[in-house]
């Protein structure tokens, strides 16, 4: 009676969801983050529904199971534009955007007041690799060195420290690539000397991402410039609010998602500007590295070059931007804090052009070499970026390691467009809350 | 003898964690949902919910934990926030434990949650956990350093180490005038000592949780209560060191209380919501740098006062 009494109770709590990405399930997580019924948790072990959204590669499967496996009981998964694997009972599968909250509630519901069993485990509950230490306890070896018990290295005293004198066992991990700080996909070795970055090597891409249409449309005719720029303005935005989750602000996190949901061309970027300056955010928050150096900046090209002072933009070639008078926006510094503060600018001058080009009904003129959210699109769209990670991490702080990822938009550009943003979604992002930012 | 020094006062602590705990819960909510953050239901009600979803889920495990440590950390830290709770006064004689060390007791329970909070990161023998742990270690002494200079402050006017007389001592003066610097320094430190907001470096979302990680169910029930608990119990010892505790004019002094420490916690969960996470190297430079001879000052402040 009493667990009874308990079970209904809980199944009124906003369901507990863990979102494994895959191939273009960041808008689901986007559009989740806005769900009122929904809680995006970061970690697997404080979920009650697993959602895989996406396609999740062959190369990323074996995770994706230690990731299943670690939900606490009762779960259950749902896989949205994903086929759910065969061996799975009771698993649903949405490809509607709008039904996802609506299911992953029902989900949680069912499996609270009993009507859904939970789900099964995948893998047997053993180490996954054998026992290779040395001595009863894995210390082996002579002193406290030596032995990989069950796959892992021993924390071991035995690389220089490379920053503050203070040396502490080095610690080899590989973390990804579900963990949320990461881009999706993205996977790495990493070794940590307490919370400093000692190496590391990113051993998975990221998926490609997929621009708004509208960039490959501007590859095939020429467009209307306003949206092309409130696409831009939209992806800057929408990497806004992955970085100031990360950073503890939720709030403006989900300010950005809205902005950039409901974004207009009388749209406005000053309200959150301001209460991001007032935050703290460039003054508090770990913002403090990442710098790129002149040959990493023009290897990364966009707005992450900008920020470092190249004012490389290939808009300044095109006759319609011209029209308008644009001219790149530059930082000097090129670290965190002036990335975001490029991304600001670059949001703000986007929403301008955008304004200005409606007016007067611009269109872009060139379409052999667009310049994307990402960087200059010439012969090739933006390649991955990842590997320069291996450069600028180690000697960073955690946070501060994490930030730089945030900060840097490291994905390739896939070769197909990922659409606009469907009307339903926008509708029910602007229902969603009732806080609709103009 | 047994009921008024045993029963009572155990009933007036664990009815203060519950209804604490569960008022944090509310108040967070309400604010985030001031600042935006999507709604859903009934506020009073989303805590009990939660609640009761922790207590139907399973407790995970992770592999080769140190399990004792594990489970045994977040009763650890609910029992230092109840034994917090036990030291504040409500009245002059509503108090459940009114020691002539009270303070120094106050002070043992922000050195000793350290030990659990470190402790809590360590044994779930997890990466992003022990780096949680790790990462409190690291400021937990500075955040110690600084309450005990501002505690200490308080002190010397009452010239006593009991809140009761820490707080009759403010009769004509409430500390927080009397010491301007002694009250933000100490929210500031109550911020790092509950790891809430911005100072929240060991259960943060860099860290997918840290120290609370890898911990689902009723553990998880226990750690979020008794994080809960930790800040109402600050909030206590903050209305009765700076604030006048039970004094005040027209209302009853349990009320008086009451009122000051939900102040405090406002106070607390406002600024949990709209500052960032700091990183861990300026807050360690912050707090050696600035807040501690920031410290001093205050508690040389004092001692001029207690002089003169």
């Amino acid at each position: 009676m009493a667990v009874n009494w308990l079970r209904k109770l809980a199944s009124h709590k906003r369901a507990p969801v863990f979102p494994v990405l895959g191939k273009q399930g960041d808008k689901a997580l986007r559009y989740l983050a806005l769900s009122p019924e929904i809680e995006l948790v970061d970690s697997p072990r404080h979920a009650s529904v697993l959602l895989i959204a996406g396609e999740v590669p062959a190369d990323r499967l074996e995770p994706l199971r230690r990731v299943h496996d670690q939900l606490p009981d009762p779960f259950t998964t749902l896989w949205f534009r994903n086929e759910p694997w065969p061996h799975l009972e009771n698993v649903d599968r949405i490809d509607d955007l709008t039904d996802l909250p609506a299911a992953l509630t029902k989900a949680h519901r069912e499996l609270m007041t009993g009507q859904r069993d939970s789900g099964c485990r995948i893998l047997s509950d053993r180490p996954p690799n054998p026992w290779k230490g040395e001595g009863d306890f894995g210390q082996g070896g002579e002193g406290m060195m030596g032995g990989v018990p069950y796959g892992r290295p021993m924390a071991m005293n035995m690389q220089e420290d490379i920053s503050d004198g203070l040396t502490l066992d080095s610690l080899t991990f590989r973390l990804g690539p579900f963990f949320m700080a990461f881009p999706p996909g993205m996977a790495a070795e990493v070794t940590l000397q307490g919370d400093l970055v000692q190496s590391w090597e990113t051993q998975l891409e990221p998926y490609p991402q997929r621009l708004d249409a509208v960039f490959f449309n501007a590859r095939k005719h020429p467009v209307p410039i306003a949206e092309i720029e409130l696409a831009r303005a939209r992806h800057h935005l929408q990497r806004l609010y992955h970085a100031l989750h990360l950073a503890g602000l939720e709030a403006l996190s989900l300010s950005s998602l809205r902005l950039a949901h409901g974004l207009s061309t009388s749209s406005t970027l000053d309200g959150l500007r301001r209460r991001l300056v007032r935050s703290g955010f460039f003054h508090l928050a770990a913002v403090g590295g990442g710098v790129l150096n002149t040959e990493q900046a023009r290897q990364f090209g966009g707005p992450a070059a900008r920020a470092a002072g190249l004012a490389d933009d290939l808009r300044s070639h095109d006759a319609g931007y011209r029209r308008l008078g644009f001219s790149p926006v530059c930082q000097d510094g090129g670290g965190v804090s002036a990335r975001w503060k490029q991304i600001l600018d670059e949001v703000e001058q986007s929403l301008m052009l955008a304004r200005q080009a409606e007016r007067d009904e611009v269109y872009t003129n060139d379409v052999d070499c667009i310049e994307t959210p990402r960087g200059p699109w010439d012969e090739q769209p933006p390649e991955d970026a990842s590997a320069i990670l291996d450069e600028i991490l180690p000697g960073l702080e955690w946070g501060d390691a994490l930030a730089t990822i945030a900060s840097l938009d490291i994905a390739a550009v896939a070769d197909r467009g990922g659409g606009t943003q469907s009307p339903g979604e926008s509708r029910a992002v602007q229902g969603g809350s009732g806080n609709v930012v103009k | 003898m047994l009921l008024s020094e045993l029963f009572l006062p155990v009933l007036m602590v664990m009815f203060m964690l519950t209804v604490g705990a569960y008022v944090v819960a509310v108040l967070d909510r309400l604010i985030a949902g001031a600042f935006g953050a999507p709604q859903a239901g009934r506020v009073w009600l989303a805590p009990m919910a939660r609640g009761a979803w922790l207590m139907t889920q399973h407790a995970n495990a992770t592999e080769a934990p140190d399990w004792q440590a594990w489970r045994l950390a977040p009763a650890l830290y609910l029992a230092l926030a109840a034994i917090g709770l036990a030291v504040v006064p409500w009245s002059e004689s509503l108090v459940a434990t009114d020691l002539v060390t009270s303070v120094v007791l106050w002070g043992s329970v922000e050195a000793l949650a350290t030990v659990v909070i470190f402790l809590h990161g360590w044994s779930a023998n997890a990466l992003l956990a022990l780096i949680g742990g790790y990462r409190y270690v690291a400021l937990g002494l500075s955040y110690i350093l600084i309450s005990m200079f501002v505690l200490i402050g308080v002190a010397l006017p009452a010239e006593s180490l009991q809140f009761t007389q820490v707080v009759a001592s403010q009769e004509a003066l409430w500390n927080v005038i009397r010491q301007p610097l002694g009250l933000p320094l100490f929210l500031i430190v109550g911020l790092g000592m509950t790891f809430w907001g911005p100072l929240n470096l060991a259960d943060s979302k860099d860290l997918a949780g840290g120290t609370a990680s890898e911990i689902s169910g009723p553990p998880r029930l226990v750690w979020d209560v008794a994080r809960a608990a930790m800040l109402v119990a600050f909030s206590g010892v903050a209305a009765s060191a700076f604030l006048g505790g039970w004094m005040g004019p027209w209302l009853p002094g349990p009320l008086w209380m009451a009122i000051k420490m939900l102040a405090v916690l406002l106070v607390l969960l406002l600024l949990g919501r709209v500052l960032p996470r700091i990183a861990p190297e300026r807050c360690v430079t912050l707090m050696w740098v600035v807040l501690l001879p920031l410290s001093f000052i205050d508690l040389v402040w004092a001692g001029i006062g207690a002089l003169l």
